[in-house]
């Protein structure tokens, strides 16, 4: 078979075979779009939670204010007692529970110390995350006030000799350093932006893979002769040249077009990240046909196929920190080119980064292409010795 | 019945690729999320130090800094522009900034300000590294305002109340360390088992369409042509299920011991509420993988279905990011995915210890998801009947 009946053959039989189709062309394109529709809030806001207001004095009202105007949490009930707030954890009507003490104001009056209780249902970290953080946020606030305000008062200003201090020496006396801080590459702390490029790469990988391995599996499933004189290397020449008529037009609209359609992150030179694209797309390839030629039936190939996406986004080091993960699974996501797909997109699409900084995934992916192109080109040419000795 | 059964049991234990659905999937799964997560919560990840001023002072903060638990200063860089350029190799996850002179301000009470910079596009080790490098700040400020109380002869009872009046103390109930393993390993890995049921649900009825066994199949299910149809079907369809649930059950209460029994993952309704809403789960998604084979009755179609499905739910579950957060449309959506209400009865029993009855709704989901299968017996039977296979 020569280079252009196989790719003429191979294009038939993306459009014309029904589970081709699917994973080739609608699950691309469809995917992508509902992840990021499940994820697009980015994070959650209004966490509903409870509180108990021991105290009921003008500081615990005004701390409970504050909080509720935190975009991070909403406060949906003012409970008598901690009975009450726990029920409503319970019937999950409130993800957690702010207590304030009974000696809140008496405390902050005479120079002590409150403490405040904050209780978060772990059922999600977000909904902790969030608590915590409007928490913080409050308690800090209304720190630097309560010093400024009850200066005059506070047995420790006077005797510092703050007390009669000017407002900016009080101001230094609050924060003798100051700090600020920058979240990088995704402000809003977001999961659309931190998840989805990874899921895009992701699913190119998957759902490529699954088409070669139904593709090769219904040929086999066929018991298809292979013609002798067919040349092994222009047969799989076209079959890539296939897929990459498919996967590049794909390829542009998961990569270039979802992010942009949901206003993610897009920091790098479009060029840049096709020039990454390519040794991506051929090692994705060439690991789809050696992993298609270990099942023998075209079906369990999904079986194979979807059950390991889970693991291999893990093993990319993207939701779980990379510098965490145990050596062995580290290095056994080396064999994935997902692994550095997700890395080198990330760090381009999403950091802006220089080429130079993705120069280890690059080579990598060239690495992986040539270990499975060879590797692919001899299961191919031992399937062709096996089937067509008893014919001779 | 039984004979369905024990045809289904010899053919399950003679094909590869239900060992490996049945069997050896599950258990790589559970090893490799565990051991994965295994450290519970990230340590020692690495960051950066820019530190221009290069004091005592901020030598020791620098110090202190790596002697936090998620993090550690694995270099110091020369300039701000090299600490971002290997932020963006991905060397390090976040970087300390402190400018030239702020010790010589800090004594001179000028306020100065430091900064520090995390990559928060890896949602973990940035939301990590942030923590620790904040509370490194608010300590360093703290500490230079207390050694100035004290020079003055203020008492460190004295100080520490008014440097923080309101203390906000945070109770992450039943899973006090953060246990990342806890918060994952618990949803992931009985999804994992949930796909592999439907897959082997779908395989197990689909493969006898395609291999064309049906009659044989039939046949064995018909007790001596004495059941009439209904019945023929019925004792085909459970025979197949009840075979399979079995293994199922073995490997499910496998990972809910392995789990609660030997990782001592929180478990406060105790180890046998689990092993119920586990067979819950995978009885309710067998009927799902019941529905999904009659519904499209070709191997390859059921297949599709129950993966495209089956890899949606981890999303739609609500485990990592809440449903309360997804559009309205998406969340009512997730009430058709087992794995949403195995992951809200874990909450429940396992995490926080309520009655089986404060979750009466999911329960009923489940129960009703595994009721499926009766209502497509008469449809089941037909498909065994006349559906020839095609491709």
């Amino acid at each position: 078979m020569t280079l252009s009946d196989s790719y003429a053959k191979t294009i038939r039989s993306i459009f014309t075979d029904g589970g081709a189709l699917l994973f080739c062309i609608v699950v691309p394109i469809i995917y992508p779009i509902l992840y990021t529709i499940i994820y697009n809030a980015e994070t959650v806001h209004e966490v509903p939670v409870a509180v108990v207001d021991d105290s009921r004095s003008s500081l615990s009202r005004d701390y409970l204010r504050r909080l509720d105007a935190t975009p991070d949490v909403k406060v949906v009930s003012i409970c008598a007692e901690m009975n009450e707030a726990q029920a409503m954890v319970q019937h999950r009507d409130c993800y957690g529970i702010v207590r304030i003490p009974s000696d809140f104001h008496k405390q902050l009056s005479t120079g002590g110390q409150a403490h405040v209780q904050s209780y978060c249902d772990m059922s999600g970290l977000l909904y902790y995350k969030a608590i915590l953080i409007a928490n913080t946020e409050v308690s800090l606030a209304m720190n630097a006030e309560i010093k400024v305000a009850q200066t005059a008062a506070n047995p420790v200003a006077l005797f510092s000799g703050i007390a009669g201090g000017t407002e900016e020496q009080k101001a230094v006396m609050q924060h003798p350093v100051q700090y600020e801080y920058v979240n990088l590459y995704n402000p809003q702390t977001g999961f659309a932006t931190f998840l989805i490029p990874a899921v895009l790469i992701l699913a190119l990988q998957q759902t490529m893979v699954l088409g070669i391995g139904l593709l090769s599996g219904t040929r086999r499933g066929r018991g298809e002769k292979v013609k002798r004189e067919g040349n092994t290397l222009a047969q799989l020449a076209g079959v890539a040249l296939a897929f990459l008529t498919v996967y590049i037009p794909i390829s542009v609209y998961e990569v270039g077009l979802v992010p942009r359609m949901f206003n993610l992150p897009q920091l790098g030179n479009p060029w840049e990240i096709a020039f990454m694209m390519v040794p991506f797309l051929l090692a994705v390839f060439n690991f789809g046909l050696c992993f298609g030629s270990i099942s023998r039936k075209r079906e369990n190939i999904i079986l194979i196929a979807v059950f390991t996406t889970i693991p291999m986004l893990f093993m990319s080091g993207v939701s779980w920190p990379g510098s965490a993960l145990p050596s062995f699974w580290k290095y056994l996501g080396y064999l994935f080119p997902s692994t550095f797909g997700i890395n080198a997109f990330i760090k381009l699409n999403n950091m802006g980064a220089h080429f130079s900084s993705i120069q280890f995934e690059y080579v990598a992916l060239w690495v992986q292409c040539l270990v499975y192109a060879l590797l692919a080109w001899g299961a191919t040419k031992l399937v062709h010795k096996s089937k067509n000795t008893p014919h001779e | 019945m039984y004979k369905v059964i024990l045809r289904e049991l010899r053919r399950l234990a003679t094909s590869p690729i239900y060992w490996l659905c049945l069997v050896l999937g599950p258990i790589f799964c559970a090893v490799f999320f565990t051991t994965l997560m295994d450290e519970g919560l990230p340590t020692e990840m690495p960051i950066g130090l820019v530190d221009d001023d290069n004091s005592v002072t901020t030598r020791s903060l620098a110090r202190n800094l790596d002697a936090f638990q998620n993090s550690q200063i694995v270099a110091t860089y020369p300039s701000v522009s090299e600490a971002r350029k290997a932020m963006q190799k991905g060397d390090i996850y976040g970087f300390y900034y402190i400018p030239r002179g702020t010790t010589h301000e800090m004594l001179l009470q000028h306020a100065p300000t430091v900064s520090f910079y995390m990559n928060s596009q890896f949602f973990v080790a940035g939301s990590l590294t942030y923590r620790d490098m904040r509370m490194m700040s608010e300590l360093f400020s703290g500490a230079a305002s207390r050694s100035v109380l004290r020079a003055k002869g203020a008492a460190d009872g004295q100080i520490v109340p008014y440097l923080q009046p309101i203390v906000v103390d945070s109770h992450p109930i039943h899973n006090p360390s953060l246990n990342y393993s806890v918060y994952l390993s618990n949803i992931i890995v009985p999804g994992l088992l949930g796909l592999f049921v439907l897959f082997v649900t779908v395989f197990g009825i689909g493969v006898e369409l395609r291999e064309d066994t049906t009659d044989e199949l039939l046949a064995v299910a018909s007790c001596q042509g004495t059941c009439g149809k209904i019945g023929t079907a019925f004792n085909a369809l459970y025979g197949k299920l009840i075979a399979q649930g079995l293994v199922f059950h073995l490997v499910g209460w496998g990972i809910v011991l392995y789990f609660y029994g030997y990782l001592h993952f929180p478990c406060y309704c105790g180890i046998p509420v689990m092993l119920l809403v586990m067979s819950l789960f995978i009885a309710a998604c067998q009927g799902l993988g019941v529905l999904m084979i009659c519904m499209l009755p070709t191997l390859r179609m059921g297949l599709s279905f129950a993966s495209l499905w089956g890899v949606l739910s981890f999303s739609i579950s609500g485990m990592s990011f809440p449903v309360m957060a997804m559009p309205s449309w998406v969340q009512g959506l997730s009430f058709l995915f087992p794995l949403r209400h195995y992951y809200l009865l874990y909450v429940n029993c396992a995490l926080d210890g309520y009655s089986l009855f404060n979750a009466i709704p999911f329960y009923a989901a489940l129960l009703l998801f595994s009721l499926l299968p009766f209502l497509f017996i008469s449809r089941f039977g037909k498909v065994m009947r006349e559906v020839a296979y095609v491709g």
